[in-house]
């Protein structure tokens, strides 16, 4: 389940990524070789990072990179390790869903209703929000399996 | 200021990094929890998600991504065993020339990869064995390694200067680069003085000389990758293109390059790619809520409040800095460069811009501070790369690691007080 959920994000955050690539170098060229700076590219770039930033923070919390000060996880054992990393997996599963699922689809649904679109794309704005509940999602799948993992780890007898 | 409200920011902040939630969730749930204070429970959930969004959407801050897709890029062929061959030949042969081999090394891969952590595991990775191969002690070029490491993050292109010029409210990035070559240099000769002072004691010999025909050759074979930082930087400093322009176009170089020189393959790129968004998004996750606190803060009134706080304290410029870096220099110790820069940037640079110290000036200040946070634990980046590819652990290195660090504190406070170190090279540009 988590291999199928972390392929299918690592593929799209591959294509995100090269997409981003080809629209700012297609954005130098238009304005060295054209002479004729697209505005539109300008705009669709900030949404591109928009959206690999905070898909790319969802896969990234699946395999642990986010830094964090992991001294005293380190140091404890068995039991209080345990309750400790639940409570850090509660911390990060809140998060996402209060702020990015919950405020997230507020905010998808408050730029939707007021009408709101981009400037030069006139994409609706809504559609680039789409990203925060999307990802927050995914945090929140990824941290419900991190519960079952520290569940399941053996215990440390020493 | 709400007293309430700063004591909920920052203990709950504290405790959340503490026990060891990842530092940009810290610094969000921190945020959400002191909004709750004072604004309804939807309103600030909706406010925070939107900072988080459109923090991101700015094209100065995509000059990130790209420099990062291009340091892999180059991470992926020889080109540290490049660099350090170039180096090897400029000044291998001094007494201790491998320590010196292995700055030089550490500051063009760091300039050309923008990471200090790349430089320091590329770098260190070869230097480590070749050091101990002629007597040098694995903690002391450790040492040497991840302190050089850093100068990286000054020398440009420096993504952590972008990031400051986003917290600053828009302070050029041409001139901040530019602005960062002679503190770079300066706090890379400083490391090599006291590198070759302990290898002197240490009676470590310099290398065998070589024939010109191979000098020639390792200078040859080092300068496409060389290239590279003088058309990038070269470009924005004469302004042909912005910084995030230079960035994309040392991309498609890199890409060519390592066409070239065979060392990519096209079915490596998507692998190099997700490597790219894997770095990339824990900057941005962390510009996201960083960027929100700093939001939080101001509406709290914080920076204003601080501001004449400090101001209260002493109005001369020079004690003022100092308890700015004193601050710096503790932040740095727990907090990565990244939310450090960007919370703290709106706090302390008013108050400075009313001494009348220069916004570039003080971003070099700010980095070079946090650079020395980087080579501390408990979250030195740099220092556990570092240990990790020199195989030793932590507290090995903390002794050899002392004189390097006595050093670039001195560099610090010369940078500090002597603001041309930072704004003669900008000056001559006419920034």
């Amino acid at each position: 389940m988590k291999k199928v959920v972390d392929k299918i994000l690592s593929v799209v955050l591959i294509a995100l990524m090269a997409f981003m690539v080809i629209n700012v170098l297609w954005q130098v060229a238009s304005r060295f070789i054209f002479n004729s700076p697209s505005d539109f590219t300008d705009e669709l770039a900030g949404f591109q990072l928009i959206w690999v930033g905070l898909l790319g923070a969802a896969y990234g919390t699946g395999q642990n990179l986010h830094l964090a000060i992991d001294l005293l996880p380190d140091k404890l054992k068995g039991a209080k390790k345990k309750i400790l990393q639940y409570f850090i997996n509660l911390c990060i599963l809140s998060f996402a869903l209060s702020v990015m699922v919950v405020g997230g689809i507020r905010l998808v649904y408050l730029t939707f209703i007021l009408e709101q679109f981009s400037s030069s794309l006139q994409i609706a704005m809504g559609y680039v929000y789409l990203v925060l509940p999307l990802s927050g999602v995914i945090i929140v799948f990824y941290c419900i399996l991190e519960f079952f993992q520290i569940r399941n780890q053996p215990n440390e007898f020493n | 200021m709400n007293l309430t409200e700063v004591l909920i920011l920052v203990i709950s902040f504290l405790i959340l990094l503490s026990i060891g939630v990842p530092i940009a969730y810290s610094i969000g749930i921190a945020s959400v929890l002191t909004m709750l204070v004072s604004i309804p429970t939807m309103p600030a959930l909706t406010t925070f998600a939107q900072r988080m969004a459109t923090s991101l959407d700015s094209f100065s801050l995509l000059a990130i991504p790209f420099f990062i897709l291009s340091g892999q890029l180059m991470n992926k062929g020889g080109i540290a065993a490049r660099l350090i061959d170039f180096s090897k030949v400029i000044v291998g042969r001094l007494p201790g020339g491998l320590a010196f081999v292995n700055i030089i090394a550490c500051m063009l891969f760091g300039a050309i990869s923008g990471s200090a952590v790349a430089a320091a595991s590329a770098i260190g990775g070869v230097m480590n064995k070749r050091m101990e191969d002629e007597g040098y002690d694995r903690p002391f070029s450790a040492a040497v390694n991840i302190t050089s490491a850093t100068t990286g993050m000054i020398i440009p292109p420096s993504n952590i200067l972008i990031v400051y010029s986003l917290a600053s409210g828009g302070v050029s990035i041409a001139a901040l680069f530019i602005a960062g070559y002679v503190p770079g240099l300066l706090l890379g000769l400083g490391l090599m003085i006291v590198a070759g002072v302990i290898a002197y004691r240490k009676k470590l010999r310099g290398g065998e000389s070589v024939s010109i025909s191979f000098a020639f050759k390792k200078l040859l074979d080092a300068i496409p990758s060389l290239l590279m930082l003088v058309i990038v930087i070269g470009g924005i400093v004469v302004g042909i293109f912005t910084a995030t322009e230079a960035s994309a176009i040392a991309v498609l170089y890199t890409l060519i390059l390592a066409m070239i020189y065979k060392e990519v393959k096209i079915a490596d790129l998507p692998q190099i790619l997700l490597d790219t968004v894997k770095t990339t998004s824990i900057v941005m996750i962390l510009i996201a809520t960083s960027v929100g606190m700093s939001w939080v803060m101001s509406y709290e009134n914080i920076p204003q409040e601080v501001s004449s706080l400090l101001i209260g304290l002493s109005d001369n410029k020079i004690v003022i800095l100092l308890i700015i870096n004193l601050v710096l220099l503790f932040v740095g110790i727990f907090m990565d460069m990244t939310p450090a820069v960007l919370i703290f940037t709106p706090i302390f640079l008013p108050v400075v811009i009313e001494l009348g110290v220069d916004p570039v000036h003080f971003g070099i200040v700010m980095v070079l501070n946090l650079c020395i946070g980087l080579c501390t634990p408990p979250v030195g980046s740099v220092l556990f790369i570092g240990c990790g590819v020199a195989n030793i652990k932590i507290h090995q290195v903390i002794k050899p690691l002392m004189p390097l660090f006595l050093m670039m504190l001195f560099i610090l406070i010369l940078v500090t007080y002597i603001p041309e170190i930072s704004l003669w090279l900008p000056g001559l540009f006419d920034f």
